[in-house]
């Protein structure tokens, strides 16, 4: 019985890691870097999360993950509480429905996806803080934030895959 | 037994679709409702929001320091390098200050004479609480940081964030040992000021970006590139007198101002309690209370 539980703790915690990870990098991502005007463009961590983990594992990165990584964003960054995770719902529905087309292609077309995703994004958050705001605000800071995280996705892909490849492999 | 679950399978299949897909449409609407939420009930949300970030802000304080460190290690070798045209511009600095530092002598022991003569009471009523920043303004559309002192601390909203330079924000939510303090650049900040020198009111208004602009001022101005701006008082919430930054631009009626905190380089904040000065207002004069 132990030992049946003990399998069952790590098989949990195996489960859990993509939504884990996503937490603790968020968190990261909100630390201070006092790097001149990165704040605001800082790149959107949980977007890459919900892309990769709904490519690769939708199974442990249901809908739910996404909204709670949203609302994790949100807390922690201090946006409107509901709006990370809305939008992060809207792209998780998104990469569902398409995952037939990035099933087998090679990295660069999943960037350029991604790069699309990223861009509509921006535009998405841009449109939703003004509905929330109830006033006209300047794009450029969404603009370049999306640019930032298109340009962090490798290096998180490969975080992220060299993660599930380690601890994902037989679950 | 086969027969069965294979029916069984079958049926679940739309059924679990179904789930799923209104699951889904619940999540959605958890969203927007808590968006919804956040406008109508601020507190209640705030409350929630703070006793959260309270559980992980000491990560976050764990987290920050590496930054900190680096930071400070790039700022000593630029610094090395600049040190014998620093060194000259120290010197010639220092001769200025000694004149002012001669000036406000001599303007501090006029001002003493003074407050003796109308019984003014001095305004050391402030109470500084001083509190490392936990994480950055990393916030598309919203600019505020999280520091690490709470209602423990005599935290409370609304209270004054300063640094050595001058007015960095105000505290907009209170957990126990962490809150979050909304940077005057934010587009929800709005700070109650005045021109040094033509003593114009204004109110700074922030819009997201790095210069927050002069709004509520007459349009026969006579606010110039340079001006200081400081806060009036009026509103109650902040003592008058503080720095807020310096009139940067001036293109038609947008006029703006240059903070004279440096937002990127925040590591340190001091929270100040000005409830004493304010209320010092109202009590009766004390003759016996001395002169700072």
């Amino acid at each position: 019985m132990p030992l049946g539980l003990l399998h069952w703790l790590d098989r949990l915690a195996r489960n859990l890691t993509p939504l884990t990870l996503s937490f603790l990098l968020v968190i990261y991502s909100a630390t201070p870097l006092r790097i001149p005007e990165f704040g605001p463009v800082a790149p959107n961590i949980g977007l890459i999360a919900t892309c990769y983990w709904g490519i690769y594992r939708p199974d442990l990165f249901p809908a739910t993950a996404a909204f709670a990584v949203g609302l994790w964003q949100d807390v922690l960054v201090g946006t409107p509480l509901g709006m990370n995770a809305l939008l992060l719902l809207a792209i998780h529905w998104f990469i569902l429905s398409q995952r037939p087309f990035f099933k087998g292609k090679s990295f660069a077309v999943v960037w350029w996806a991604f790069a699309l995703v990223a861009t509509s994004t921006a535009a998405l958050l841009w449109l939703i803080s003004m509905a929330y705001y109830g006033r006209l605000l300047n794009p450029t800071p969404a603009a370049f934030q999306g640019i930032m995280t298109v340009a962090l996705y490798p290096f998180l892909t490969w975080v992220f895959a060299r993660t599930q490849h380690a601890v994902l492999r037989q679950v | 037994m086969k027969y069965r679950a294979g029916s069984v399978l079958r049926l679940a299949a739309p059924f679990r679709a179904l789930t799923q897909r209104s699951a889904f449409l619940f999540l959605i609407l958890a969203a927007i409702g808590l968006m919804i939420l956040g406008k109508a009930e601020t507190l209640l949300i705030e409350r929630v929001r703070s006793g959260i970030v309270d559980v992980v802000a000491p990560i976050m304080d764990v987290l920050s320091r590496p930054a900190a460190k680096v930071n400070a290690i790039v700022d000593e070798m630029r610094h090395l390098t600049e040190l014998r045209s620093e060194n000259q511009r120290l010197h010639l600095q220092n001769g200025q200050l000694l004149q002012w530092q001669e000036a406000a002598r001599k303007l501090s022991a006029e001002n003493a004479t003074l407050r003796n003569f109308f019984n003014i009471v001095p305004d050391s009523r402030v109470q500084f609480t001083s509190a490392r920043v936990i994480s950055d303004s990393v916030g598309v559309f919203a600019r505020s940081v999280l520091i690490k002192a709470g209602e423990h601390h005599g935290v409370t909203t609304g209270q004054a964030v300063i640094t050595g330079q001058g007015l960095a924000g105000r505290i907009l939510s209170v957990g126990d040992s962490s809150a979050r303090a909304l940077l005057i650049t934010d587009l929800n900040s709005r700070i109650p000021a005045i021109i040094e020198e033509s003593r114009e009111r204004a109110i700074v208004a922030g819009d997201n970006s790095g210069q927050p602009r002069l709004t509520f001022i007459g349009r026969d101005n006579q606010v110039e590139l340079g001006n200081r701006v400081v806060t009036s008082g009026h509103g109650g919430a902040f003592p008058p007198g503080l720095p807020v930054g310096v009139v940067s631009e001036i293109i038609g009626d947008i006029i703006r101002i240059q903070p004279y905190v440096r937002f990127n380089q925040l590591e340190f904040v001091q929270v100040a309690d000005f409830s004493g000065v304010i209320q010092a207002q109202d009590m009766p004069s004390d003759p016996e209370s001395g002169i700072p």
